[in-house]
């Protein structure tokens, strides 16, 4: 087995004394797609938060690449190769498409080199190149989605975290963008999401963690994760 | 409106050379309207690196116009041995350098306010300094400040100073214009766009705008020196001006916020309207400038390049829509 991109380590957040994330440790292994899934207010979002910089947190550590980042300013991580896009799109509304594309290829890890090929593929991979040249303004909600991968993997990152990208798309979008999300793996991105739509998830991930009230309660292959009773019973309600 | 590097560069060096026949042919008084647009465009501009680019649109940049203006007046009272061309190298060298320590200085706190927050503690930072000028005996700001003539002999002072303009905002457009093309003005307009996905791509925003502030405030205070020039004797309230940090965010809103040439064309418009239009009403101007922005910010936040852009999308749309 390959040593883990990413690792994290008996991580805890707080938020005024509420743990948002609680004693959370597992790592990820290169070339995977792994699903964080979990209830509303389980602590995802917090995660993806913390491992990009956003937010500090309360203890523990985070290592990217077998480098300790917790603590590193967010651009700093994003240099490093962490790529993240956001569950509401957050374009930059008054540019094309192709300059939103073009912004991660000019930082990021990619730096300021091959900025045009690596804005054309891209672009090429999200499968919104027909779009380049508009406002994003004028996309509609499942370009954006589109856009906002688009954007991230232009960076180059080596991992992609992935807020929630079918949030919100109807079927045919999000075959889509599952789609896309397969081919970025196979371009040899490892790819973190979150994501609620559980046929997507069953399908597409190597490996799902589950995470309920800020603890990790599961993790492992899709269909383990499926028959397992606290997981059920986090989704569900227990029966008793 | 994409044209290559080649033809800016020639149409912008084409357009200086025939606003320097200006004082050639025009009557004094325009010449000294002249003087006042350029001057005005070229504060424009450098105001725009900053809050046009960055979205951080500063309601006090007349600090740094007065801070280099009586800089450079003090360094160059106490040099007056030198010729007149060095007297007022000096002078520009000073002035940029005290704005750059000042904007430096205050650069980490004043940049994490953003929005409104950002434009009144700038406000408050033009003041503090006018205070400063107007009460510590040492900047001679109540009393006054002389600066001494750098016209060479043989030509007329407004002259001289339109042509002086016309070189500085003309080297201010160009730093302008290299920003924008370049790495550091895309990460700029991304601040603009979204501060916090931009860092989350990897620009450094910080570092940014910290340096779009810094070289906003040399510039003007380079600018503000020249002024102080061709003002001849200033006092606090001749460049600590509240109309001009009211003006400054009007040029941009005019003409475009956030674009190139959008500063220019507001300051030209907005200078020619209150000097020329209703220059015989006096003290006016501030009220019509007052009621500009009224007026722009409701119907048309674009600006005129914006309104051209709706315009040519319009006419753009109109042509391609059978295709589709």
């Amino acid at each position: 087995m390959s040593a883990p991109i990413l690792s994290v380590d008996r991580l805890f957040k707080n938020f005024r004394g509420l743990a948002a994330i609680a004693e959370v440790s597992f790592t990820i292994v290169p070339g995977s797609i792994t699903s964080i899934i979990g209830p509303n207010g389980a602590g995802k979002s917090t995660l993806f938060n913390l491992v990009t910089g956003y937010v500090a947190p309360s203890a523990g550590e985070i290592k990217f690449q077998g480098r300790r980042i917790t603590g590193l300013a967010t651009n700093r991580i994003a240099e490093l190769g962490i790529a993240r896009a956001f569950q509401i799109a957050r374009p930059f509304r008054d540019l094309s498409v192709f300059d939103n594309v073009r912004i991660g290829a000019l930082f990021g890890k990619a730096g300021p080199r091959d900025v045009a090929s690596t804005t054309a593929h891209a672009m090429e991979l999200a499968a919104i190149a027909h779009l380049a040249d508009q406002p994003a303004s004028t996309l509609t909600v499942g370009q954006l989605r589109h856009l906002e991968v688009a954007r991230a993997i232009a960076t180059r990152g080596d991992l992609l975290l992935a807020d929630e990208p079918c949030a919100g798309l109807n079927p045919t979008e999000t075959a889509a963008m599952i789609d896309v999300l397969r081919q970025i793996r196979g371009s040899g991105v490892t790819v973190v999401l979150v994501e609620h739509d559980m046929p997507s998830v069953m399908e597409v991930s190597d490996r799902i963690l589950v995470l309920d009230a800020g603890r990790l309660i599961a993790d492992g292959p899709p269909d383990v994760v499926a028959k397992n009773p606290q997981v059920i019973a986090a989704y569900l309600g227990s029966p008793d | 409106m994409k044209l290559s590097f080649a033809s800016t560069v020639v149409l912008m060096l084409a357009v200086a050379a025939l606003l320097a026949f200006g004082p050639l042919v025009l009557p004094p008084f325009y010449v000294r309207v002249g003087q006042l647009m350029l001057y005005s465009a070229g504060l424009a501009v450098a105001w725009a690196i900053l809050g046009g680019f960055a979205g951080y649109a500063s309601f006090g940049h007349a600090a740094f116009i007065g801070v280099g203006a009586f800089a450079a007046g003090l360094v160059e009272n106490r040099a007056s041995g030198l010729s007149a061309p060095l007297l007022l190298l000096l002078g520009v060298t000073v002035g940029g350098l005290c704005c750059a320590v000042l904007s430096a200085a205050i650069a980490y706190p004043i940049l994490r306010l953003r929005g409104t927050f950002f434009a009144i503690a700038m406000l408050g930072v033009s003041h503090v300094c006018a205070e400063i000028t107007n009460n510590v005996d040492f900047f001679e700001g109540s009393l006054g400040l002389n600066f001494p003539s750098v016209t060479p002999s043989g030509l007329e002072p407004a002259t001289f100073f339109y042509w002086l303009y016309l070189v500085g905002g003309l080297a201010v457009l160009l730093i302008a214009w290299q920003i924008r093309r370049s790495r550091f003005g895309a990460g700029l307009l991304s601040i603009r766009e979204d501060e916090d996905t931009a860092r989350m791509l990897g620009v450094p925003t910080e570092r940014y705008k910290r340096l779009a502030f810094v070289i906003s405030a040399v510039l003007t205070g380079m600018l503000g020196v020249i002024y102080g020039h061709s003002l001849g004797y200033i006092t606090t309230d001749s460049v600590y001006r509240d109309d001009t940090n009211l003006s400054l965010i009007v040029y941009s809103m005019l003409g475009g916020m956030g674009t190139l040439f959008g500063p220019i064309i507001g300051a030209f418009s907005l200078v020619f309207i209150t000097q020329v239009l209703l220059g015989r009403l006096l003290d006016f101007h501030l009220f019509a400038t007052g009621l500009l922005l009224v007026i722009l910010v409701l119907a048309a936040p674009g600006g005129v390049l914006g309104i051209a852009r709706t315009v040519s999308l319009r006419r753009h749309k109109v042509t391609t829509a059978p295709a589709e």
